[in-house]
C-alpha cells in the first residue's frame, strides 16, 4: 500500500475538530478520573493524596477482587462463545437460502428485538424464566425432575450459570447481519472451487466459510470483550452481584463504590485497572491483527 | 441445492426467530393487556380484544341486550351495542393513547439530537479516518492509539467530571450537553470502521485528484464523502443504537426537564410503572421502537454493501 | 423497481411523523402542574413528587388520573402569584443524586429514603428542617383556632410523632418531612385457609404450623402452594429489626444508653447509631453475641416456608394466582388487590405474630413492633437556598434566603388538613400522617399495627450504604446455603467494624459519656443471662 508522506501540519488541521472533541469532552474526564484513583476522594466533601494505596489494596485486600475477576473472565468466556456461534450458523443458515426475499426478511426478523428495552428483556428471564414457578422450573416439573427446581438465580450454585445464559439463543440481530456480511462477499470462484474439490457441507463450512468470515469474528470478539469487562448492568438489575458475591464483578463493584459507598477515587483505581486489562489485550490483538491481514494480502 | 433442504432451513430458522422475537411479542401483548391481566398470566389475549369481538359478533348477530361494562374511572355502566363497542376500543386503546401523550415531546428532542449527533459523527469520523488512512506523519501512529484507547475506558467514571465539564461550559439544559459529549464518544468507533475502509480503496484514486491540485477540503468532499456512501448507514445505525438507550446522561444535564430524550421519557414512565399502568409504558416502548424499526427496514440492505465493503476488519 | 415505489412509504411515514409531531401551538411541552408562564414566576419551585401521588397517573392503572396534589398546588399558586410549583419526576438512583447535589442542581424538594440523605448531610446537600418544624405553621395560625396543632409549632400536625421525630440524621438534626406512611402487613388467601382450617396465627409456633400445612398442602393438579412470599429486601430491612426487637427487647434498661430528651417521649429505648458502635465495641453483635446469632438462625428457619428465588421483586402474581397463600409486603397492595376484578378469592392482613419463650428462651413475649414508616420523605435540597452566598454557614444562609422561605411555605401549605387530604386520601395506598386526615376504612388494619411499639433500632438505615448491601448479599448467600451460620457472622462482624469505623471518621461522638453510662448500668446487666462476652484485652 503506498501513501503519502505528508508534513504533519496541514493533517493535524484536519483531524483537529476530533481531537478537540476527544480531548475536551473524552480525555479530560479521564485524566480526572486516572487522578482521582491516587486520592481518597468522595464528592462534596474534602479529599487527600494516598499514592497507590487504592490499587494495594483491591489486589491485596478486597476479598471480591479475584472472585469478581473469575466471574468477569467466565462470563465474558462465554459471551464471546455464544456471540461467536449462534449467530453465524444462522446468518450461513440465512445465506444458504435461495431468494433474495427470504434472506431479507429473515435478516430483519433477527434486528427486531434489538428495539425491545433492557427492562421488558430483565422482566422475562427474572420472573418469566427462572422465578420459582418460571417456565424452567414448570418444565422440570412436567418431566417429573421437581427436585431439581430451584431459585435459579439465588442458588449460589446456579446463579452465575443463569446469568451467563440469559439472552438464549443468543441470535442477536448485529452479529447476524455482521456474519451474514461476511459470507455474502466470499466471492463465487471460491465456491465454485471448493464445489470442484469436493468439499461440501460441514467441510466446507469449516474450511471455506469460517476463514472468510474470520475479520468479522474478531470484530465480534474486540467488542464482546470490551463490553464483558466493562459491563455489568444487567447483573445489577438481576441480582445485584449476589448472592454474597457470586456474581460480582469487577465494574459492578467499581460502581457501587463510585456512587454508593462514597468511594470514588477507589472505584476509579478499579476502573484504571479494568482500562488496563482491555488496553492489553488489544495491543495484543493489534499485533495479531497485522499478521492477518499480511495473510490476507498472500492469498 | 434440493428443495427438501431448503424447508429444513426454513424450519430451523423459524424455531430460532420465534424464540428470539419472545420478548417482542411479550412487549406488544403487553400493550393491550391491563395491570390486572398482567399479573394474572404473562401471556393471554387482551381482555380489551376479547370483548371488542364479542361485542362486534353479537352486533352481527343482532343480539341487542344492553351490556354492562366498566368504563376508564371503573364505573360499571349498562350500554347498548354501539356505545359499547366504542369503550372496549377505547379501553384497548387506552395504553397506546396515554403513551403517545407522555413521549411525543420527548420524540421531538430525540429526533434533533439524534440527527445532529449522527450528522457530526459522519463529518468528523470520515475526515479524521481519512488523515489517519491516507497519510503518515509523525504522530500518526501514536495518535491512532490516542483516539482508539477511548473505547476502553470504562463510562461510568467518566459521568461526574463530565457532568461537571458540561455544567462549567454552561451547557446544561440544552441539545449540546448531549449532542457534543455524544459526537466525542461516537466519532471513535466511526473512525475506526472508517479507517478500515479507506485503507483498502486504491491510492489512485487520490492520487490523480492530487496532480490535479485538489486540496484537502477538495479531496474530502470530492472523493472522501462520496467514497464513504456504502457504510454511513453502517455508522448511523452504530450510533443511534449507542444514543438510543442512553438514559441516564439526558436525566442528569437536563436540571429544567425539557430536553428529555425518548430513553429518559421512558425511564421516568418506568420508574413510576406503580403509578401507572404496565400498558402505558408497554405500549411507550413499542411506539418509540417504530423509527428505529423503520431505519432497519431500509437501511440493512446498505449496512450489508457497507460491511462487506471491507470496513469491517478487525 | 423504481425508486419512488420504493421510498414511498419512507416518505409517507416520514410526513406523518412531521405532522404528528409538530407541537401544536400554545400547548406547553412540560407536563407540570401550571398553566402559567415561567417569566411572570419569581419562584420557579422544582419539586420531585415521587410516584404516589404525581399527577396524570393512574396508580395501578386502576381509577381515575390523580388530580390531587394539582389542585393543591394551583390553590397554592393562586395565593403566591410570584411562584410557580414544577412537578418532576427523577431517576431515585445515587448516580443522580450525587451528580445533581454536588452541583447544586437538584429539585428544590426531592423525594428520597433517608438512608440516601443521612450520609450526605454533612456535605450541605440537604436543608435541616427542625427550626421551621418547631416553630407555628402560619397556615394554621391565620385560621385563628389556637387548638388546632399546629398553631404552636408545624411538629404537632404530626400523627405518628414516634416515626416522624425518628427520621433523625445521625447528628440530631431532622431533613426529612413524613409527609405520609407505610407499613408492612402480612396478606393472606382467606379462601384457601378456610379450606385447609387454619386460623390467623396469634404466636410465631401457630404461624410455622400453618406454613408447615400449607406447605404439605397439594392442589389438585398436584402442584405445592409456596406457605409464604417474600424477598431478600424484607428480609435485609424488616426480618432484621423485627427479629432484634424480639430478642433484645428484655436487655434494653442495662444498654439503652443515651436518652434524647426531645425524642425519648416517643422513641422509648430506641438504639441510636453511636449506642450500636460502642455495643459492638463491647462484644454485641458479634459470633459472641448469643442473642445475634439467633436473629439469623431465625430468619433461616423462616425462609424455608418462602420462595426460593428471593430477589424476584414482583411476587404479587403468584399471589394472585394462588400458588402463593401469603406475602408480606406493604399497605399499596390493598388497594391493588381491591382493584383486580377476577381475583377469585377473599383475602385479609395480618401482622407477623410475635415470638414465644419456646420459639426462643431470649423472646420477650412483646408483640412484634412497628417497623414501617414514612412512605414519602420530603427533603429540602441547597438548591432551595441557591439565592444566598455559598461560602456562608448553613444557618445564617438558612435566614437569609428568601427562596427557602417560599419552599418551605409550600410545605407547611401541603400540610393542612384540607390540603393534605386532597393527597394522600385520593386513593387508598398510604396512610395521612397529618392530624385531622381520616384513614381510608380498606387501611384500617394498618393504622391499627401503626399504633404499636416503634423498633428498638433500624438496622440498614442507621450504617452507611456499604453496610446494607454487604449485610444483604451475604444474608442471601446464608439463606441459600452458600455460607454457614459462623462464615455469614464472621463476614457481618467485619462488615459491622468497618460501618462503625466509617461512622467514627465522620463524626466524633462522646465515647466518654457512653462509657459512663455503661459502667452505671453495670448492676442492672449483672440480672441478664447470655450477654456476650468482652474482648479479651491484650
Amino acid at each position: 500500500m503506498s501513501v503519502r508522506l505528508q508534513s504533519p501540519l496541514s493533517c493535524y488541521a484536519i483531524v483537529l475538530p476530533s481531537l478537540v472533541l476527544l480531548t475536551t469532552f473524552v480525555y479530560l474526564p479521564v485524566v480526572w478520573a486516572f487522578a482521582s484513583s491516587l486520592y481518597e476522594f468522595e464528592i462534596g466533601a474534602d479529599s487527600h493524596f494516598v499514592g497507590l494505596a487504592h490499587y494495594g489494596e483491591y489486589l491485596g485486600q478486597d476479598p471480591t477482587a479475584f472472585p469478581s475477576l473469575a466471574n468477569m473472565l467466565v462470563l465474558t468466556l462465554i459471551a464471546a462463545i455464544m456471540r461467536m456461534s449462534f449467530p453465524l450458523i444462522i446468518a450461513r443458515l440465512i445465506y444458504a437460502l435461495p431468494t433474495e426475499r427470504w434472506r431479507y426478511i429473515y435478516r430483519i426478523v433477527f434486528l427486531v428485538p434489538i428495539v425491545v428495552p433492557g427492562v421488558a428483556v430483565q422482566l422475562i428471564w427474572a420472573d418469566m424464566i427462572y422465578s420459582d414457578f418460571g417456565l424452567l422450573n414448570e418444565l422440570l416439573r412436567g418431566v417429573g425432575l421437581s427436585h431439581w427446581t430451584r431459585g435459579w438465580l439465588a442458588d449460589p450454585q446456579t446463579a452465575l450459570a443463569s446469568i451467563a445464559l440469559i439472552g438464549f439463543p443468543f441470535v442477536g440481530g448485529f452479529e447476524v447481519l455482521i456474519y451474514y456480511a461476511g459470507f455474502s462477499s466470499i466471492p463465487e470462484s471460491v465456491n465454485e472451487a471448493s464445489a470442484l474439490d469436493g468439499c461440501t457441507g460441514l467441510q466446507k463450512f469449516f474450511r471455506i466459510d469460517i476463514p472468510m468470515v474470520l475479520s468479522q469474528l474478531k470484530l465480534i470478539l474486540i467488542l464482546t470483550l470490551i463490553g464483558g469487562i466493562q459491563g455489568f448492568e444487567n447483573i445489577f438489575i438481576l441480582t445485584r452481584g449476589g448472592p454474597g458475591f457470586e456474581t460480582t464483578v469487577p465494574g459492578l463493584w467499581m460502581y457501587f463504590n463510585a456512587f454508593s459507598f462514597q468511594r470514588m477515587g477507589y472505584a476509579c483505581a478499579i476502573g484504571v485497572l479494568l482500562f488496563a486489562i482491555i488496553f492489553g489485550l488489544t495491543l495484543l490483538n493489534m499485533k495479531y491483527f497485522k499478521s492477518s491481514e499480511d495473510l490476507q494480502g498472500v492469498r | 441445492m434440493g428443495g427438501k433442504k431448503t424447508w429444513l432451513i426454513h424450519a430451523v430458522l423459524v424455531f430460532f426467530s420465534l424464540l428470539t422475537l419472545l420478548p417482542f411479542v411479550f412487549t406488544v401483548n403487553n400493550v393491550f393487556r391491563t395491570n390486572a391481566e398482567f399479573y394474572h398470566a404473562f401471556f393471554s389475549v387482551p381482555n380489551a380484544f376479547k370483548q371488542t369481538l364479542s361485542i362486534a359478533g353479537g352486533a352481527l348477530t343482532g343480539d341487542d341486550t344492553p351490556i354492562e361494562m366498566a368504563d376508564e374511572e371503573g364505573l360499571i355502566r349498562s350500554l347498548d351495542k354501539k356505545q359499547a363497542l366504542r369503550l372496549s376500543l377505547t379501553n384497548a386503546t387506552r395504553g397506546p393513547r396515554l403513551a403517545w401523550k407522555v413521549i411525543r415531546p420527548y420524540m421531538l428532542n430525540t429526533l434533533v439530537v439524534v440527527s445532529l449527533t449522527v450528522i457530526g459523527v459522519i463529518l468528523l469520523g470520515s475526515a479524521t479516518a481519512y488523515i489517519l488512512a491516507r497519510y503518515r506523519f509523525a504522530g500518526h501512529r501514536a495518535l491512532f492509539l490516542f483516539i482508539i484507547s477511548t473505547m476502553m475506558f470504562p463510562g461510568v467514571l467518566t459521568l461526574v467530571p463530565s457532568f461537571l465539564l458540561v455544567k462549567s461550559l454552561g451547557l446544561l439544559n440544552t441539545y449540546w450537553a448531549m449532542v457534543l459529549p455524544y459526537i466525542a464518544a461516537g466519532q471513535v468507533f466511526a473512525i475506526f470502521v472508517f479507517k478500515s475502509y479507506f485503507d483498502g480503496l486504491p491510492e489512485d484514486l487520490f492520487e490523480s485528484a492530487r496532480i490535479d491540485g485538489a486540496g484537502h477540503l477538495d479531496i474530502y468532499w470530492q472523493i472522501v464523502l462520496p467514497l464513504s456512501k456504502p457504510i454511513l448507514s453502517v455508522v448511523a445505525i452504530m450510533n443511534i443504537l449507542g444514543t438510543w438507550n442512553n438514559f441516564l446522561w439526558p436525566f442528569i444535564t437536563n436540571t429544567e426537564g425539557k430536553h428529555h430524550v425518548v430513553s429518559s421519557g421512558l425511564f421516568v414512565l418506568s420508574t413510576t410503572a406503580h403509578a401507572s399502568n404496565f400498558s402505558t409504558l408497554y405500549a411507550a416502548y413499542a411506539i418509540s421502537s417504530i423509527p428505529l424499526l423503520v431505519l432497519f427496514i431500509y437501511a440493512t440492505k446498505p449496512f450489508i454493501r457497507g460491511v462487506t465493503s471491507g470496513a469491517f476488519k478487525a | 423497481m423504481p425508486i419512488s415505489r420504493k421510498y414511498l412509504p419512507l416518505i409517507a411515514f416520514l410526513l406523518l411523523s412531521v405532522w404528528l409531531l409538530w407541537p401544536p401551538a400554545e400547548e406547553t411541552t412540560n407536563a407540570g402542574a401550571s398553566t402559567k408562564h415561567p417569566e411572570q414566576a419569581q419562584y420557579v419551585i422544582k419539586f420531585a413528587a415521587g410516584w404516589a401521588y404525581l399527577p396524570d397517573t393512574h396508580p395501578f392503572g386502576i381509577g381515575k388520573p390523580l388530580q390531587g396534589l394539582k389542585n393543591v398546588i394551583r390553590d397554592f399558586e393562586a395565593r403566591f402569584p410570584d411562584t410557580r410549583i414544577e412537578v418532576l419526576t427523577v431517576p431515585g438512583v445515587r448516580e443522580y443524586l450525587v451528580t445533581q447535589l454536588g452541583s447544586g442542581e437538584a429539585p428544590d424538594i426531592l423525594n428520597v429514603n433517608v438512608e440516601n440523605v443521612w450520609t450526605d448531610v454533612q456535605k450541605g446537600w440537604y436543608v435541616p428542617l427542625d427550626p421551621f418544624l418547631e416553630q407555628a405553621n402560619p397556615f394554621v395560625v391565620e385560621q385563628g383556632d389556637a387548638t388546632k396543632p399546629g398553631y404552636k409549632q408545624w411538629w404537632d400536625m404530626f400523627r405518628y410523632q414516634a416515626i416522624s421525630r425518628g427520621k433523625a440524621a445521625p447528628d440530631g438534626l431532622n431533613y426529612c418531612l413524613t409527609f405520609d406512611m407505610v407499613e408492612t402487613g402480612i396478606y393472606y388467601n382467606k379462601t384457601l385457609f378456610a379450606k385447609l382450617g387454619l386460623a390467623v396465627p396469634e404466636t410465631w409456633e401457630e404461624f410455622i404450623a400453618v406454613m408447615e400445612k400449607i406447605q404439605a398442602h397439594r392442589r389438585d393438579d398436584g402442584t405445592e402452594t409456596v406457605p409464604l412470599l417474600v424477598n431478600i429486601g424484607a428480609f435485609n430491612d424488616w426480618t432484621t429489626d423485627l427479629f432484634f426487637d424480639q430478642l433484645y427487647y428484655d436487655l434494653l434498661p442495662g444498654i439503652d444508653l443515651v436518652q434524647d430528651p426531645t425524642r425519648e417521649p416517643y422513641l422509648d429505648g430506641y438504639l441510636d447509631w453511636d449506642e450500636l458502635a460502642f455495643l459492638h465495641q463491647k462484644g454485641f453483635f458479634s459470633a459472641r453475641d448469643p442473642r445475634y446469632r439467633e436473629v439469623w438462625q431465625k430468619m433461616r428457619e423462616l425462609k424455608r416456608y418462602t420462595n426460593k428465588n428471593l430477589m424476584t421483586d414482583d411476587l404479587i402474581r403468584e399471589f394472585v394466582t394462588q400458588r402463593g397463600a401469603m406475602i408480606w409486603t406493604a399497605s399499596p397492595m390493598s388497594y391493588r388487590l381491591s382493584g383486580d376484578k377476577s381475583l377469585g378469592f377473599d383475602w385479609g392482613v395480618f401482622y407477623m405474630p410475635s415470638f414465644t419463650r419456646t420459639t426462643s428462651p431470649y423472646a420477650s413475649g412483646q408483640a412484634m413492633c412497628v417497623i414501617g414508616g414514612a412512605a414519602t420523605q420530603l427533603e429540602v435540597s441547597n438548591s432551595a437556598i441557591a439565592d444566598t452566598d455559598p461560602s456562608l454557614p448553613m444557618r445564617e444562609r438558612m435566614a437569609q434566603s428568601q427562596r427557602l422561605k417560599r419552599v418551605i411555605e409550600f410545605l407547611q401549605f401541603i400540610c393542612l388538613p384540607e390540603n393534605n387530604a386532597q393527597i394522600v386520601n385520593e386513593y387508598p395506598a398510604l396512610l395521612p400522617n397529618i392530624i385531622g386526615v381520616e384513614t381510608l376504612p380498606i387501611l384500617q388494619p394498618f393504622a391499627e399495627i401503626l399504633d404499636r411499639r416503634y423498633t428498638t433500632t433500624k438496622w440498614i438505615f442507621t450504617f452507611d450504604l456499604r453496610f446494607s448491601e454487604i449485610q444483604q448479599r451475604m444474608l442471601e448467600l446464608y439463606l441459600t446455603d452458600g455460607i454457614d451460620l459462623d462464615g455469614f457472622l464472621h463476614w457481618q462482624e467485619q462488615n459491622l467494624d468497618a460501618a462503625v469505623a466509617n461512622m467514627l471518621k465522620r463524626k466524633v461522638p462522646d465515647m466518654q459519656r457512653l462509657e459512663e453510662r455503661w459502667q452505671a448500668l453495670a448492676p442492672v446487666r449483672a440480672t441478664m443471662q447470655d450477654l456476650p462476652m468482652e474482648e479479651p484485652q491484650l
